[in-house]
């Protein structure tokens, strides 16, 4: 368990070194993004550009990635984020991070920038530093491919093209469509001229109790299977929350001008595509769909993003989209909410042709394969998407009034939340920007969720309706700080208490895991005290970046237009509501007024080694 | 007599078989190290449950020089103390059954009647069976899918 080490690479000075993290940091941050975020705070420094030199790249796994402690297949890559200017990182499954832990590694912290195209290739305790000059203009399915054909049997995190290219919103992937999407680390990767980390290796983690830890796996895996969350995700995938978010009319669409769109993106229209489920390293839930159109997906947020909010009804239309982003190297979640404004904006005259080149519409494919593959190459109009959420600067002040993102992130989650408050806070104040998969309470769309059980979660005083600001702060305040445990140690949310089920792994699961895997003796209270570290300390990297309570917010449209369709028809989000659920928030977590971590607070995580 | 049947269309990938059986065998997890193992390649759309078929008739056994094998009850065993590591077995196998891996020879016993290979997949894509006729017809079938696979 702790022969694992850490790589520290300088491209600009073609030197590796090797050390260990400390167990006193493994036990105040565990590992996968709490690890990460405490290297950013302490290497970063404010105000650098993200795309020079300075900006510091770190693929970390989790705490108990590679084990056998079910979907155990996790890591972050995190940066400053050149698509916000602040923390930027991204949780990513696969079979890439169990093989970096089997190399020898549990986190390589990348500094400086290669001359000229250059992959890292670590094996079993080794790093080296590699000439990737025949692999720089492939894209991601290819240099994985020829990266196998050259040596062997490897797990590689690759940027693609758009990567390369400086694309803002470029993603980090491997295989065929696990990506470390959102905030352009791909673009960090390029910047650096970093085409691949490659990973093999053969060493074993070490177990403190080995017995323990498959009997606890094997009553935890009868736990999680016997959930009917668990047959729904591992049969049809993500693709069942469309329809649970178009029934009650809050699906994005057409960049949020409608909030309901086709049933042909329904999941049992997306299962007729499906060849096999498949699943990533120690995965039991296998939600992830091998296409038949030549690659993986799409999930909900690709049904969603580059369906309904391009005006796109296809299905294969919509697979084949999310399968060229995935080649391409583009996070699908920006990619669809830029297109979506964009297109918005041409329609209303804010811009026009003279800098689009073109006409855009909606629910054209032929013009958003041609869009994507632009911006991916940084042609014509594609150059400047390429700079995603930073065009209000080039479209105007009137730009700003139609854009989806929070922080200068466009917003994951295909959810409208003008509907649900609890979503709504979520995305406003989630460390990345307009992001779901920080603090996304799922469990408020269960309207049928009994209260005991809402109580025993969040506390009492969070009432059943969705539409209700009261309590709210409890749910966003309850889901931030497991979250960032559950991306800490590894695991998919998939199986995390409070996102998609009022079971799975909470506080006490966790403490049982990490017992038999080290034979470290935590308390429930212990692991929520990391979570609430880990926020806190991405919160001092924003706030160091300039950040306070005037980001916490969200885009126009949310507060001023109310939803026109189906159950949600009506509901907008009140500002001086939401002010006071802020202000609520802010207390629980302990930060002032102005959202900013108390002095205190600094001192004391700032001391912390 | 009771067997281990793969079903490859059902396998995701996972190798919660494979760590599960370093686990058990080795106190580590590592899917490399395991008397089983998943041959998986997401591009080419692939995976499949490599493990001993307890060949009736075994070239393990058959050319093993120190005769370390032997048939108990229809399982195919590997006697340690007589095996000096030449990895003979491993080399000819031709279904890649027996892994080896820095001085371990592996070799799949089957757990004594309690595969966990079985224990931890979530799919049933392993399963240990009574033998029928139609599951030994499947047992050969799997034998020759893996070879063809091998040859890519």
């Amino acid at each position: 368990m702790f022969n694992r080490r850490l790589g520290i690479i300088d491209l600009s000075k073609k030197k590796t070194f090797i050390k260990q993290t400390p167990d006193s940091l493994k036990k105040l941050f565990l590992g996968g993004r709490g690890l990460n975020s405490y290297y950013l705070y302490k290497m970063i420094k404010p105000g650098i550009d993200p795309l020079s030199p300075d900006n510091v790249l770190i693929f970390g796994t989790g705490f108990l990635t590679g084990t056998l402690v079910p979907n155990s297949s996790r890591f972050n890559v995190s940066a400053k984020s050149p698509e916000t200017g602040i923390l930027g990182d991204s949780n990513c499954g696969g079979y890439f991070a169990a093989e970096l832990r089997y190399a020898g590694f549990d986190r390589l912290i990348i500094l400086g920038k290669a001359k000229k195209p250059t992959y890292l290739y670590v094996t079993d305790g080794t790093i080296e530093i590699k000439d990737a000059n025949d692999y720089w203009g492939m894209d991601t399915t290819e240099v994985q491919q020829t990266l196998r054909k050259d040596l062997g049997q490897v797990e590689a995190a690759v940027c693609g093209v758009a990567g390369e290219n400086l694309v803002r919103f470029a993603c980090v992937r491997t295989g065929v469509k696990n990506a470390a999407g959102r905030c352009g680390l791909g673009a960090v990767m390029g910047s650096k001229h970093l085409k691949a980390v490659v990973a093999r290796g053969k060493q074993g983690i070490e177990i403190t109790h080995p017995e323990m830890m498959l009997e606890t796996v094997e009553q935890l895996k009868e736990y999680i299977m016997n959930s009917k969350v668990s047959s729904i995700l591992g049969t049809v995938g993500t693709p069942f929350l469309y329809e649970v978010s178009n029934t009650l009319g809050a699906i994005r669409t057409k960049n949020s001008q409608l909030n309901a769109w086709s049933e042909s993106l329904n999941a049992d229209v997306v299962e007729t595509f499906v060849d096999k489920m498949i699943g990533c390293s120690s995965c039991i839930i296998h939600c992830r769909h091998r296409n038949k159109l030549g690659g993986e997906g799409p999930e909900y947020t690709a049904l969603g993003l580059l369906g309904a909010n391009l005006g796109i009804e296809d299905t294969a239309h919509v697979i084949e989209l999310n399968n060229m982003c995935n080649e391409l190297g583009l996070d699908i979640s920006s990619s669809g909410t830029i297109l979506g404004w964009a297109f918005e904006l041409y329609e209303r005259g804010i811009i026009d042709k003279k800098i689009t080149g073109e006409e855009l519409h909606f629910g054209d494919f032929e013009l958003v394969k041609r869009l994507l593959y632009k911006i991916s190459r940084r042609e014509d109009f594609g150059d400047i998407l390429a700079e995603s959420t930073r065009n209000v600067k080039r479209f105007g002040k009137a730009s700003e009034d139609y854009l989806i993102a929070v922080k200068g992130l466009p917003q994951s989650d295909p959810h409208d939340v003008r509907y649900i408050k609890a979503f709504a806070l979520g995305i406003a104040t989630s460390s990345r920007g307009a992001d779901h998969l920080r603090s996304r309470p799922t469990l408020e769309i269960f309207l049928r969720l009994p209260q005991e059980v809402r109580d025993r979660i969040y506390g009492k005083g969070v009432p059943g309706d969705p539409t209700s600001y009261k309590g709210k702060e409890k749910t966003v305040y309850f889901s931030d700080n497991i979250f960032a445990a559950i991306d800490s140690l590894g695991i998919c949310k998939f199986i995390c208490h409070g996102f998609n089920s009022p079971h799975f792994v909470d506080y006490t699961w966790m403490k049982k895991l990490i017992h038999c895997t080290s034979g470290w003796q935590f308390k429930e209270k212990d692991i929520q005290e990391i979570g609430k570290r880990v926020i806190d300390i991405e919160r001092m990297f924003n706030n160091r970046e300039g950040v306070s309570r005037k980001d916490d917010t969200l885009p126009k449209r949310y507060f001023d237009d109310p939803m026109p369709l189906k159950i949600a028809k009506g509901h907008h989000i009140d500002r001086k509501e939401f002010d006071s659920l802020l202000t609520r928030y802010y207390k629980l977590r302990g930060w002032d007024n102005d959202g900013q971590v108390k002095q205190e607070r600094i001192k004391e995580l700032e001391a912390l080694t | 007599m009771k067997y281990l049947y793969v079903y490859p269309e059902k396998c995701t990938g996972c190798r919660e078989c494979s760590i599960a059986c370093s686990l058990t065998k080795f106190g580590e997890c590592n899917p490399k190290k395991a008397a089983i193992n998943i041959i998986r390649d997401e591009f080419n759309r692939y995976e499949f449950p490599i493990v001993c078929f307890q060949c009736e008739d075994p070239v393990c056994l058959k050319f093993c020089h120190q005769n370390a094998y032997k048939i108990e009850d229809g399982v195919v065993i590997r006697d340690e103390d007589k095996c000096i590591g030449c990895r003979l077995c491993a080399v000819i196998c031709p279904y890649n059954a027996v892994t080896t891996i820095d001085d371990e020879i592996i070799k799949c016993d089957l757990c004594g009647g309690d595969p966990m290979c079985v224990k931890y997949c979530s799919t049933d894509a392993i399963l240990y069976l009574d033998e029928t006729e139609e599951l030994e017809k499947r047992r050969k079938e799997m034998a020759e899918r893996f070879l063809e696979i091998n040859k890519k």
